[in-house]
């Protein structure tokens, strides 16, 4: 079997993000960008199932600005076998939108047949969370989303899904869309022989016009502002030092 | 020093100080951290416990003190790892803690100079560099705990001396208390000032013998705008350095730190259930961790890839990981922090912070290797900062034993080690400084016209010898 593994370049879950003076994003110009977690998750879990025997290739696909090259060979040094880079923005502040994303994907599918799509279940920097199901529609797929345990058996998946107020166990038909969420694994750091391997795999560079896809924004953004800053704490001297000040507040 | 003993600081000497005009907040109860040694090596004594609000107080504090001949153990984040913030003999002294002296007086980006009260933690030093877009460069593991006033005292290393040198030369001037009471203004911010004697060097490494520091100009770096981590496995000591010279000629300036991490190190890790993930299945015997740090147009993980590619021509790697998001550089990084933490729990029968040329590390750890065998069925985990020839050379009991195993076996042990240290004319404290338990190392491996200096140079600041007592000189 053939698994799909679509990757996001996002700004590192780790940098400090600051939002742009004029309020129209996040300030990405000389920032450190990596894989999007989930994204990493999912790739894991595909080499996860490469090494028990029960997949052969794994196929990477990144959608956006020239560099998420970057992100594929990333993918690959950690052990995925090709990739597929769509190069359908040059500004690296331009979003593709999850619609987008999802219909140059069905396409991608289309051609590639894979029997799995595993994704993360969001990227952390829009949180949309989106694509994923997008995709599954599109293609009239099955889909298990927020994955915390994957198992591929035959032409059938046991998926636990981690949802509100506990874990939900489904099984869905092959092929299906499996969104990753934080607890499916632990990826692994890609290894330097790898890294000297991956420069040898091939990434094809495609465009979404080769797909047929419109990527233009459907969406606006009216505003992007930082979250209120929280105020100060206070430290008391006493017990009944809080006391007075939370009956004070009139909170007790 | 043939000085008269001194008095302990008790209640009587607490009214002087209430006399003096030390405020009533400056007193704190004699709590049991004040007191303690972090492994339990010593028991500290204090008969008062003052933690003064601003440098004046400080100088009523000392003032009084020599008044009164009673011995001052300046106290900061209490991470020392040689005994000198903790006394357990004599006289019960005074503690004087900086707690209460965190202030960050002033931030001058465009000169990079940072000024902080000696209590600052050093967290928080960094914290106000980086808010201002600057590096604090000094780093350690204890660095949520150390106090920036510990940190100078003690002359501090830690994992970014190779790039940015060591607390002293991260020091552009120092405000300090001296024995006698009086304020020392050094609080200079200035790169270029050749005018006489370097107190500010002379107080930065004496460990609170010689008077206390209050505050510090410090040296603030650009960030830098691309860092990226690996962790090469290397074929052998040797070959480790091999690498670092050859990441020296590719990289230059841009090597933030070149760590030796033993598999010993790696073994302990999971022995002892710390978290640090380690990322290869087999163990291998040694391995480096390297970080970069390089300008805006560079790319870290390139320049490690190519890095690997070099070394692995020559023979000198043969297997590594490298990070790929800011996450991974810190997993890669508690791995290398965590080892102290396992090395604990282990449990030690000696620890050594040593220093060498760095050509004379592969013949030492041969030579050491084989001397320690002979002493006893012992475990080594030596790792450390391999970039500056400083190694952490730790010998544990073996496995499923505990050091209680083998009374004595702790002075025999350091002896040898440091003996064979001195062979190589290495040095038996690189970074962690003399303290307490090192006082008589300094006696038998210092030399003797430099011991007497530095015994002239007490006598002359500190005649009743109030601070700090037994610490360096003993």
């Amino acid at each position: 079997m053939k698994v799909l593994v679509p990757v996001k370049r996002v700004i590192d879950y780790n940098v400090k993000v600051r939002v742009k003076a004029d309020g129209s994003g996040v300030d990405l110009a000389n920032v450190k960008m990596s894989m999007n977690p989930f994204d990493e998750i999912a790739v894991e879990e595909a080499i996860r199932l490469k090494e028990a025997g029960k997949v052969e290739e794994i196929v990477l696909v990144s959608i956006g600005v020239k560099q998420a090259q970057e992100t594929i060979r990333t993918g690959l040094a950690m052990g995925a076998d090709r990739g597929i880079l769509v190069v359908a923005a040059e500004d690296v502040q331009q979003d593709i939108e999850p619609l987008a994303v999802a219909k140059i994907l069905a396409k991608v599918v289309e051609e590639e047949q894979p029997g799995l799509v595993i994704m993360g279940k969001q990227a952390i920097d829009n949180d949309m969370n989106a694509t994923g199901q997008m995709l599954a529609a599109l293609m009239g797929w099955a889909q298990a989303t927020f994955a915390s345990k994957l198992d591929v058996d035959g032409d059938s998946a046991t998926v636990t899904r981690e949802v509100d107020g506990g874990l939900q166990t489904i099984r869905v038909n092959l092929p299906a869309v499996v969104t990753a969420d934080l607890r499916l694994n632990e990826p692994r750091y890609a290894s330097l022989p790898n890294i000297m391997k991956a420069k040898k795999k091939p990434i094809d560079e495609k465009t979404p016009a080769d797909y047929g896809v419109d990527v233009s924004p459907r969406l606006e953004v009216v505003k992007t502002t930082e979250p209120p800053v929280r105020k100060a704490g206070e430290i008391v001297g006493s017990v009944d030092e809080l006391v007075t000040k939370l009956k004070d507040a009139g909170v007790i | 020093m043939t000085t008269p003993p001194l008095n302990p600081a008790d209640d009587a000497f607490a009214a002087r100080l209430r006399a003096a005009g030390l405020p009533e907040d400056a007193f704190r109860p004699v709590e049991p951290r004040y007191l303690e040694e972090r492994r339990g090596l010593l028991q500290g004594r204090a008969g008062l416990v003052v933690a003064p609000r601003v440098t004046e107080e400080v100088a009523t504090v000392i003032r009084a003190a020599n008044t009164a001949r009673v011995g001052v153990v300046p106290y900061g984040g209490g991470t020392g790892l040689v005994g000198g913030q903790v006394c357990a003999d004599g006289p019960a002294p005074l503690v004087l803690s900086l707690e209460r002296m965190g202030a960050i007086r002033g931030v001058w980006p465009e000169e990079n100079v940072l000024v902080a009260e000696a209590g600052a933690v050093l967290a928080e030093v960094q914290a106000a560099a980086e808010a201002v877009d600057r590096l604090f460069p000094l780093s350690l593991a204890s660095e949520g705990t150390a106090r920036i006033g510990g940190t100078l005292a003690t002359n501090a290393g830690g994992v970014n001396v190779l790039r940015y040198g060591n607390a002293r030369e991260l020091c552009l001037g120092i405000e300090a208390v001296l024995p006698d009471g009086s304020v020392m203004h050094g609080l200079k911010r200035l790169r270029k000032d050749n005018t006489g004697y370097d107190l500010r060097g002379l107080l930065v490494g004496a460990e609170g013998t010689l008077g206390v520091i209050t505050a510090a100009a410090l040296r603030l770096f650009p960030r830098p705008a691309r860092e990226g981590t690996a962790l090469m496995v290397v074929a052998s000591p040797r070959a480790a350095l091999e690498l670092l010279a050859l990441a020296g000629a590719r990289v230059g300036p841009g090597l933030n730190a070149f760590e030796l991490i033993s598999g010993q190190g790696m073994g302990f890790l999971a022995e002892t259930g710390c978290t640090a993930r380690v990322p290869f299945t087999d163990l291998p015997d040694w391995a480096v961790l390297i970080d970069l740090g390089l300008g805006p147009g560079d790319d870290p993980e390139a320049a490690l890839a190519d890095l690997f590619e070099a070394g692995a021509a020559a023979g000198l790697v043969s297997d590594g990981v490298i990070a790929h998001s800011e996450a991974q550089r810190a997993g890669l990084w508690a791995m290398r922090e965590q080892i102290p933490e396992a090395n604990k729990r282990v449990g030690a029968i000696g620890s050594h912070d040593i220093s060498l040329p760095l050509s004379a590390i592969p013949d030492f750890l041969v030579v050491a290797g084989e001397a320690v065998a002979r002493l006893g069925p012992y475990r080594v985990n030596a790792f450390g900062h391999l970039g500056d020839g400083n190694l952490h050379y730790n010998v544990f009991p073996p496995e499923g034993r505990t050091k209680s195993d083998f009374p004595g076996a702790r002075e025999i042990v350091a002896r040898t080690v440091h003996d064979i240290v001195a062979g190589f004319d290495g040095s038996f404290s690189a970074e962690h400084g003399v303290g307490r338990f090192k006082v008589d190392d300094l006696a038998r491996y210092g030399d003797p016209a430099r011991l007497a200096v530095m015994r002239a140079i007490k006598a002359a600041l500190d005649p009743q010898g109030i601070m700090n007592p037994g610490a360096v000189l003993g």
